[in-house]
């Protein structure tokens, strides 16, 4: 049973996972060819104004060393200055982590709002008209990319209706969630096809198995505990994928934050990537990859909650 | 009859008064309003010696000043902090003359101090990128609380020009120093967080990556139309938009005044909306193909690029109509020069390389290449300008037997290549950071700077040509050494030249008195939103 | 003598031609024709420029219209099924595979492997595949070989997860402790008993990956990273077109109906084929 030392054995083994995470970012981001001082400076500047810069970034010394001064950081809690921005990484990264919580959040559950329900319909109704139709209908979903789907709305919502405002931000907390309505919608319109699909299979896949058997039995009046045992599996899977998918969201929101001009953590994590940011690439790594893992514990602890035989 | 003529010229002058006073009054300036403008990428580091790139340089006129301005057209110099100056009989001094009554933001006096200390700090030497563009400055010395002399190292022709550019902006000696960090660039950093300079408008909050609100600064010298202190705008609101998609939809829409960067393709469609003005600024912008010239390629194979024969082959081998009109949408100009019309002292008159096919067959016949060969090039990943360039190149190309590999790539990536030399060939462009053709002169034909382009092209003649213009102080002789520089360059050098584009920025009509100039300044000073 | 319990599927595999399969199959069928055989519907080379016929609405000489360098959209369009196809099959399969596989051990033996399987999984999975891929194609260069790297280096933990879930909940079956009883190597319990049952859900996964490839593939296309000009993609044409979006709509429409298209056939196709597989009583 999921109790308090399950919980902490899980928090512990965050511990490898996330110091294997900063070895590998730290190896690959050093393996991008070029260098910060080229993707600063540009075109214009000399060899020796790169060495300089390179220098003074403090990565004329050895690999090794340079490790060793990370991990040292950010045991002390300072991930860094970030090489483009010169502001402290962990100051950026809160300045604009709110957004892409916020934006990954309202996906989700547009997402959920869209699959669920649908996912019902189409499952009982299997085959059928309304079956396929749900089906097309999410296909679509899932065949746009998500800068397309971004920009039609933008388009038809945005500038054509003025229902909404083209991109950017907002103030404060209400006029954030007017303005991440249509880019939430964009995402969730790709996860909803994702879910619905296996959320439909396994409902199939469980109405099949137990719907005989207590039709045979028992009777009609039973359809509620069938429900009920069709919703719990429904829900757990739901949970997992949608544990599972939260790459693919925060991976969506990189491409949905520059279209539609968000200053998210997505499009941060992009732009140090090319301006070849190390600490920002390093420091947003880490933050994401706790993040995570925090959600995965949820999901696996949900799980674990409504479905016994797992947590053993 | 002499009377009657007298009186209608009274008549007629009259009326011309009236006439004109009429329309002065339809162009009086409106007073007021934010201006929200659409940019394509933010800002990074908004201080005018350590910055390093155009997203910094274009918008720091707005928040710092500099003791000489650039005239509207950017081929001379207008009085800024400085009202006179006077360059000595033997050009190894000059001497300038600081306006009355001058402030920064904070209203604290502009003295020579300050002056002294801003041109000394962006003379020091690796100071920065910018510093090649002030080396001649020895030291600067205050004269009188009015007046300083800059004792130069040597004759400098550009060094007026020089004192236009934002590296020489002058900032506030006792405010920088007081900023917390133990080295200069540390304490730039604190600084720029929170700048204080004395141009048009002071930096109110930056949400990073999102929007940038400027204020008017109500120190500002300038005097408007109207005799009452610049700028007329109280404030300026930069979005940041990056797809250029969404932020021409959002400037449709109305959320937006300006907007920067309009691609060609959509130039057209905006011309027809009745409620923008479709703005083509002139530019020193020039786009280029550059091509590395050394014997053999990184890979130790032969570079048939190195023969100069089949790099004229290669450029009589492009249409450059055809390239303006499928990737500028007709937008651009053909390139008469490597540097643009816009360059003083640019010489040429004929589009350079007119294509002809059958020419250049026989150039890579004689080269020794009858068949062709296999080359490749570097383009920016996602650009789609050179997307577009570089399919039109392999598919041109194609006809004389050169089959161009297309590899795109990061920024990054490809500076770094490019400084090591390990290229082929990569699009490229260019615009001046100064009025003069000396920095494009030293980084596309000097090989003392960066090799020409790092296709370690050499010309001894040039080089020697372009060493004595550093230190010509008559525009004649300098005009006579330009114009050999650019004929032997335009016939035998590294690149293959596309064309020029002006800026393209469109603006809602309501908005007057916006310039771009050709540098890529970014000019609010004199902006106004018409009621 | 098998003993039969209330949980025990029992396998019974009735052909049935279920009409997702079919429509889906006869879909997939002509999607592959077209890639093998583009040459037979293309009327025109894909990458024939036509300097005078640029940005041309569909008319007859040009069903799909052309783009701006008056390239015939319709030929374009059918020579892209050959690269989005093998995006969509190669850049999945290995992770299917592989993923199944690993999923099916873990789950079944549990323990340290699902320990270190359930780090690996995490790890992995925090890092948001297409920032990964752009890191792994910045260092490898360019192109879609490159890409199915990035895929097959990280999607496999999908189905693994998928997978292994499935069987442990299958693991506590009785016909699984029947099969024990009985003597049955883990091997052939894992393979012939167990696996068959959580397949399904793995393949109706694959179906949804492979459109969800495509438009990775797409998304690449948008920064520049995927397929290299002057090869089509529909990916690439959908983010070649997008600055033309109120002046050349064709030039995005063709290709994202080819998208749903296919994205159609691989669905249907994998629903039918679950419908199949799928235990009945």
């Amino acid at each position: 049973m999921a109790g308090l030392g399950y919980i902490l054995r899980r928090v512990a083994l965050m511990v490898p996972t996330l110091v294997v995470i900063l070895v590998v970012t730290f190896v690959i981001v050093r393996s991008l060819p070029g260098d910060p001082a080229s993707a600063m400076i540009g075109d214009r500047a000399t060899d020796q104004d790169a060495a300089r810069i390179n220098a003074e970034l403090g990565l004329d010394r050895s690999l090794p060393v340079q490790f060793i001064f990370f991990v040292e950081r950010v045991f002390r809690g300072d991930l860094g200055t970030s090489f483009s921005i010169k502001l402290p990484v962990s100051e950026v990264i809160a300045d604009r982590l709110p957004a892409t919580l916020i934006l990954t959040a309202m996906a989700a559950v547009f997402a959920l709002l869209l699959a669920v329900p649908l996912a019902f319909l189409a499952a009982i109704k299997r085959n059928r008209v309304e079956d396929v139709a749900i089906r097309s209908a999410f296909q679509v979903g899932l065949s746009m990319p998500v800068f397309y789907t971004g920009l039609v709305l933008l388009t038809v919502l945005g500038a054509g209706l003025h229902w909404f405002p083209v991109g950017g931000y907002g103030d404060d907390l209400a006029s954030h969630f007017y303005h991440l309505f249509l880019p939430a919608l964009a995402i969730a319109v790709t996860l909803a096809a994702i879910l619905m699909r296996s959320l439909r299979s396994a409902i199939i896949t469980v109405l099949d198995a137990e719907y005989l058997d207590f039709a045979r039995s028992k009777g009609l009046a039973n359809r509620v505990i069938i429900l009920r045992h069709v919703l719990r599996n429904a829900f757990i899977s739901t949970v997992t994928l949608l544990g599972l998918h939260i790459g693919t969201v925060v991976g969506s929101a990189v491409i949905t934050e520059t279209v539609f001009a968000i200053p998210g953590i997505g499009r941060l994590m992009i732009d140090s990537i090319y301006a070849r940011d190390y600490p920002m690439v390093q420091g947003l790594t880490l933050v994401l990859a706790v993040l995570v893992s925090v959600i995965f514990l949820a999901t696996d602890l949900i799980q674990a909650a409504l479905d016994p035989r797992i947590a053993r | 009859m002499r009377a009657s003529f007298r009186n209608m010229a009274a008549a007629l002058l009259v009326a011309a008064g009236i006439v004109g006073s009429l329309s002065n009054a339809a162009e009086a300036v409106t007073r007021g309003g934010t201006l929200v403008y659409g940019r394509y990428a933010d800002s990074l580091f908004l201080e005018p010696v350590l910055n390093d790139a155009n997203v910094d340089i274009w918008i720091l006129s707005n928040i710092y000043d500099t003791l000489l301005l650039p005239t509207d057209d950017g081929k001379s110099v207008q009085p800024g902090l400085a009202t006179a100056w006077k360059v000595a009989d033997d050009g190894k001094s000059v001497t300038l003359t600081l306006r009355d009554n001058i402030k920064f933001s904070d209203g604290s006096p502009i003295t020579a101090e300050d002056v002294q200390w801003s041109l000394k700090r962006a003379a020091t030497p690796n100071n920065g990128i910018w510093q090649f563009m002030v080396e001649s400055i020895d030291d600067v010395v205050i004269q009188d609380p009015k007046t300083v002399v800059l004792k130069l190292k040597h004759t400098d022709p550009a060094i007026l020009t020089a004192l236009t550019v934002f590296n020489t902006s002058i900032m506030p000696k006792k405010l920088f120093e007081a900023a917390p960090g133990a080295t200069d660039a540390d304490k730039a950093k604190a600084f720029a967080e929170h700048p204080v300079g004395s141009g048009p408008f002071i930096l109110q909050s930056w949400q990073r990556n999102s929007e940038m609100k400027l204020v008017r600064n109500p120190y500002y010298w300038r005097q408007g139309e109207d005799g009452k202190p610049l700028p007329y705008l109280d404030g300026i609101t930069f979005e940041v938009i990056p797809d250029d998609a969404t932020r021409l939809l959002k400037l449709k829409s109305g959320e937006l005044d300006g907007a920067e960067f309009i691609p060609y393709s959509r130039v057209e469609e905006l011309k027809a909306d009745a409620n923008l003005n479709m703005v083509l600024f002139p530019s020193t912008r020039v786009e280029y193909a550059t091509l590395n010239v050394r014997p053999k390629l990184s890979d130790g194979s032969d570079n048939p690029l190195s023969n100069e024969k089949v790099r004229q082959a290669l450029n009589y081998a492009v249409d450059k109509d055809g390239i303006i009109q499928v990737v500028t949408h007709g937008v651009g100009t053909p390139m008469t020069s490597f540097m643009s019309t816009a360059t003083p002292f640019h010489s040429g008159t004929t589009p350079l390389f007119p294509v002809d096919v059958e020419k250049a067959k026989q150039l890579l016949k004689d080269a020794g290449y009858p068949n062709g060969f296999k080359t490749s090039i570097f383009a920016l990943s996602g650009n789609e300008d050179e997307i577009n360039i570089s399919t039109t190149l392999q598919q041109m190309w194609a006809q004389i037997g050169v089959t161009l590999d297309i590899q795109q790539v990061d920024n990054a990536t490809r500076t770094a290549k490019y400084r090591a030399g390990d290229f082929t060939m990569r699009l490229g462009a260019w615009t001046d950071d100064i009025a003069d053709p000396n920095e494009i002169a030293s980084y596309f034909v000097y090989s003392k700077n960066i090799g020409a382009l790092h296709t370690s092209w050499k010309n001894d003649e040039v080089d020697q040509l372009f060493e004595q213009s550093q230190q010509e102080l008559d525009p004649k002789k300098r005009a006579d050494d330009y114009a050999k520089i650019q004929a032997t360059y335009n016939a035998t050098g590294p690149i293959v030249p596309l064309y020029e584009t002006p800026y393209p920025v469109a603006l809602k009509k309501s908005v007057k008195g916006f310039v771009q100039i050709p540098l890529g300044n970014n000019i609010f000073s004199s902006t106004y939103i018409e009621k | 003598m098998t003993a039969i319990t209330q949980d025990t599927p029992v396998r019974r595999y009735s052909l049935r031609l279920s009409w997702p399969l079919v429509i889906g199959g006869v879909i997939l069928f002509a999607g592959l024709l077209l890639a093998i055989v583009p040459e037979l519907a293309a009327p025109y080379q894909p990458n024939a420029f036509d300097y005078k016929s640029i940005l041309k609405p569909p008319s007859w000489a040009h069903p799909f219209g052309t783009d701006n360098f008056g390239r015939d959209m319709l030929s374009r369009v059918i020579y892209a099924y050959r690269v989005d196809m093998e995006i969509a099959v190669f850049a999945t399969s290995f992770p299917f595979v592989f993923g199944t596989l690993i999923g099916a051990l873990v789950g079944y033996y549990g323990g340290w492997a699902e320990a270190v399987l359930g780090r690996i999984v995490d790890a992995l999975i925090t890092f948001p595949l297409l920032v990964l891929v752009i890191a792994i194609v910045a260092i490898l260069g360019p192109g879609l070989s490159n890409m199915y790297i990035a895929f097959g280096i990280i999607y496999w933990v999908f189905y693994a997860r998928l997978i292994a879930g499935d069987m442990k909940v299958q693991r506590h079956l009785d016909y699984a402790a029947a099969g024990k009883v009985m003597g049955y190597s883990d091997l052939r319990i894992i393979l012939r008993h167990l696996l068959p049952n959580v397949i399904v859900g793995g393949i109706v996964y694959w179906m949804t990956d492979m459109a969800l490839a495509i438009l990775i593939g797409s998304s690449l296309g948008y920064l520049g990273l995927g397929v290299q000009p002057p090869a089509s993609e529909w990916g690439v044409l959908i983010a070649g077109g997008k600055n033309y979006m109120s002046t050349a709509w064709w030039i995005t429409i063709f290709p994202g109906i080819s998208i749903v298209l296919a994205g159609l056939g691989f669905s249907l196709f994998g629903d039918g084929l679950a419908d199949l597989l799928r235990p009945r009583r």
